[in-house]
């Protein structure tokens, strides 16, 4: 049994907290991609993320195609339209209605949003989702019995499964979590050519992210993606146009599992309750059928009972 | 009303084919076709098999789930009332029932075979555990009580093969046994709502609310005694005895009452959220929601506490029907109908989905009836001769 790591202690918070205030000034000093060696150093210090800035994308399919190959999925040479079993990232390609009321093409590269507090981890039936120190929300593959809650729970619409096969799997993306642990970046943000996909330390992307729309007026909407949605998410975005017109969901503050966790702590409190509340039932009902009987056999004479 | 009835069954039954036959027959069909359904999506995988994708990855399988467990809570209702309560006036309805509670979870287990994306890996939620997920303590809580249920059925094979020491273990123990399924259900009939409080993106917010987990018991119980209601009238036809007024009132007039808190909360719960002007928006969902809580509960609950109404045979069975209807519709609304996918893609179940829960639905009501005429369904001489 592998414990599900939800979120950080109180104390880890405080510890990541300072660190990555450090990291931020360091970052806001040197814009720009960080280094490999600085990010493979911060995977084990403060958990990672990626910045997605969609005003740099170009649409070149590089990330989906690098995603395929790092994980070995099938026909690497077509960009893929869709998350599936087969493709852990696509890049979605929006027409829009921009400011000034002209058709505006837009490319979103959609893939696991890696929440850090994961409503897939939460509810998956046998704990095969995990949510790492580092950041990655990783699946094991050996565990899953596919029952498939976790699609229902993901507020993205990420885990995918494999309907062709008789003993289908789920798949999502890993944010290639062993690359991350051999030092370096992820496959898709390491392909990218524009800069539009950024990976570094969370806190310290958050901090890029505010500085950047900060000193360019107009070139973003005052809102990172990811920074609060469902309790916050390792994958960020900056964008020109608002999100919900390019098909985010619009989500709340709060982590998706908030009530179901709650209800699920309280279990042995409400097992004890009912058990205690069918035995004393049990105790006083029979306490009374065996007054009623003493009656009975007092009227009727000795073996009344029978 | 009963004696004529059965009566006249009886005279049926000494001349030519009795009509239990032909329910035998075309049963035996239905799970014939259920068994090659089943292999074929076995063999071929769900994605070819099913109308089921990645935006609707549950179907009818889970509908149907959702459905039974509710429906079988009849077995721990009627266990609750007469072995733990020892309310002695409903014993002869606790058999048919807890038979019924028996059949209903091993067709939900014959389902989730075949929902399953792994069934070679059906058991892998008991030696990997995740203690936050409302479906992994679902899974415990069944096969646990699955087991609870098929101690409590065991006297009825017991006595029929007149088994002196395996009865009296078991009347022994069935307080215990009792107690224990009756908390198992509590858990697993409550943490079935859990399950979609995971879900508030999809779930529209009618039927999404914290208090999931108490409606979801409180349906269950009143479906529950509903479908002890039909299950005894079915048995005592079966077997042609008559049915005691008595039972089939009183288990009546619980599942209104039963109904009319449900109805109280559910309303109750909506108006606190502000959502009453959504519920009688007449919109799609407003209407699906009025017509679930209009024919499944409030026009059963009038029916049975009118007391010139409710004595009519017609609303005897009439009434616990359409509560069972309506909590039918409240599992399927919650499960497909009040669900909104990302991308607005739609699900269709495919003629194999049907015919293999048709298939499921006919094996289990088979059984049923062929156990209440075979064990000793009403038969409590043994019971009685054991028991003080």
């Amino acid at each position: 049994m592998k414990p599900t790591t939800v979120g950080l202690s109180r104390r880890e918070f405080v510890r990541t907290a300072g660190l990555t205030v450090v990291a931020a000034a360091a970052g806001l000093a040197l814009p720009g991609k960080v280094s490999l060696a600085q990010a493979s150093q911060e995977s084990f210090s403060a958990p990672v993320g990626v910045l997605i800035d969609l005003t740099r994308c170009v649409g070149c399919e590089s990330c989906a195609l690098a995603c395929k190959r790092a994980n070995g999925l099938p026909n690497p040479d077509v960009p893929p339209t869709e998350l599936s079993a087969g493709a852990y990232c696509y890049v979605d390609e929006r027409k829009v209605t921009g400011p000034d009321g002209e058709t505006v093409t837009q490319f979103v590269k959609r893939q696991c949003m890696h929440c850090l507090h994961p409503a897939c981890v939460s509810a998956c039936t046998v704990g095969a989702l995990t949510k790492t120190p580092e950041g990655p929300v990783v699946y094991d593959r050996s565990r899953c019995f596919g029952c498939r809650y976790c699609q229902y729970a993901c507020p993205f619409g990420v885990p995918a499964y494999e309907w062709r096969n008789p003993i289908g799997l789920i798949h999502k993306c890993q944010l290639c979590v062993g690359r991350l642990r051999a030092g370096q970046e992820p496959a898709c943000t390491a392909s990218c050519p524009t800069g539009a996909l950024r990976f570094g330390s969370r806190d310290m992307l958050i901090a890029q992210a505010r500085a950047q729309i900060d000193s360019n007026p107009g070139r973003y909407v005052n809102h990172i993606y990811g920074e609060h949605e469902v309790g916050g998410t390792s994958v960020l975005y900056l964008s020109r146009l608002p999100f919900d017109q390019l098909g985010f969901p619009v989500l709340g503050r709060e982590p998706v599992p908030r009530y179901a966790e709650a209800v699920m702590s309280s279990t042995p409190f409400v097992a004890l309750t009912v058990a205690a509340i069918a035995t004393s039932g049990y105790l006083l009902a029979t306490r009374r059928e065996h007054k009623l009987a003493l009656v009975k056999s007092e009227t009727r004479g000795p073996g009344g009972l029978r | 009303m009963t004696t004529d009835v059965s009566y006249l069954e009886r005279k049926a039954a000494t001349t030519a084919i009795k009509p239990g036959d032909v329910i035998v027959a075309v049963l035996a069909c239905l799970t014939l076709l259920g068994v090659v359904a089943g292999v074929g999506r076995l063999v071929l995988g769900l994605g070819p098999t099913t109308g089921l994708n990645d935006e609707y990855p549950w179907g009818i399988w889970i509908g149907f789930d959702f459905l039974l467990i509710a429906f079988a809570g009849t077995g721990f209702t009627m266990a609750a009332l007469v072995h733990v309560f020892r309310l002695e006036q409903f014993k002869d309805a606790v058999r048919p029932a807890v038979l019924a509670g028996l059949l209903g979870y091993t067709a939900v287990l014959l389902l989730l075979v075949l929902d399953l994306g792994r069934p070679d890996r059906f058991y892998h939620f008991i030696i990997s555990w995740n203690l936050h997920s409302p479906l992994f303590e679902v899974s415990w809580c069944v096969l646990l009580y699955t087991t609870v249920l098929v101690i409590e059925n065991s006297p009825f094979l017991f006595e029929r093969l007149n088994w002196r020491w395996p009865v009296q273990i078991a009347f022994k123990i069935m307080p215990v046994v009792a107690i224990v399924g009756v908390t198992l259900s509590s858990l697993h009939q409550s943490t079935l709502g859990t399950l979609y409080l995971n879900m508030p993106h999809r779930i529209n917010p009618l039927w999404y609310t914290p208090i999931l987990p108490v409606l979801f018991f409180t349906s269950a119980v009143m479906a529950g005694l509903s479908l002890a209601v039909l299950v005894y009238i079915l048995a005592t036809r079966i077997v042609g005895r008559p049915a005691k007024v008595e039972i089939v009132d009183g288990l009546g007039k619980g599942a209104a009452l039963v109904a009319l808190i449900y109805l109280v909360m559910k309303v109750g719960d909506l108006a606190l959220a502000g959502k009453l002007p959504a519920l009688f928006a007449l919109d799609e969902m407003s209407l699906l929601m009025l017509a679930e809580l209009g024919i499944g509960v409030v026009l059963p609950a009038a029916l049975l506490l009118v007391p010139t109404v409710g004595r009519r045979p017609v609303v005897r069975w009439l009434a616990p029907a359409l509560i069972l209807a309506g909590v039918f519709a409240n599992r399927f609304d919650i499960t497909l109908f009040a669900q909104r996918a990302p991308d607005g893609a739609i699900y269709v179940p495919s003629w194999l989905e049907w015919l293999s829960t048709a298939g499921i639905l006919s094996a289990v009501a088979l059984a049923w009836y062929l156990a209440v005429r075979f064990l000793v369904i009403f038969d409590s001489r043994a019971e009685e001769q054991y028991h003080h």
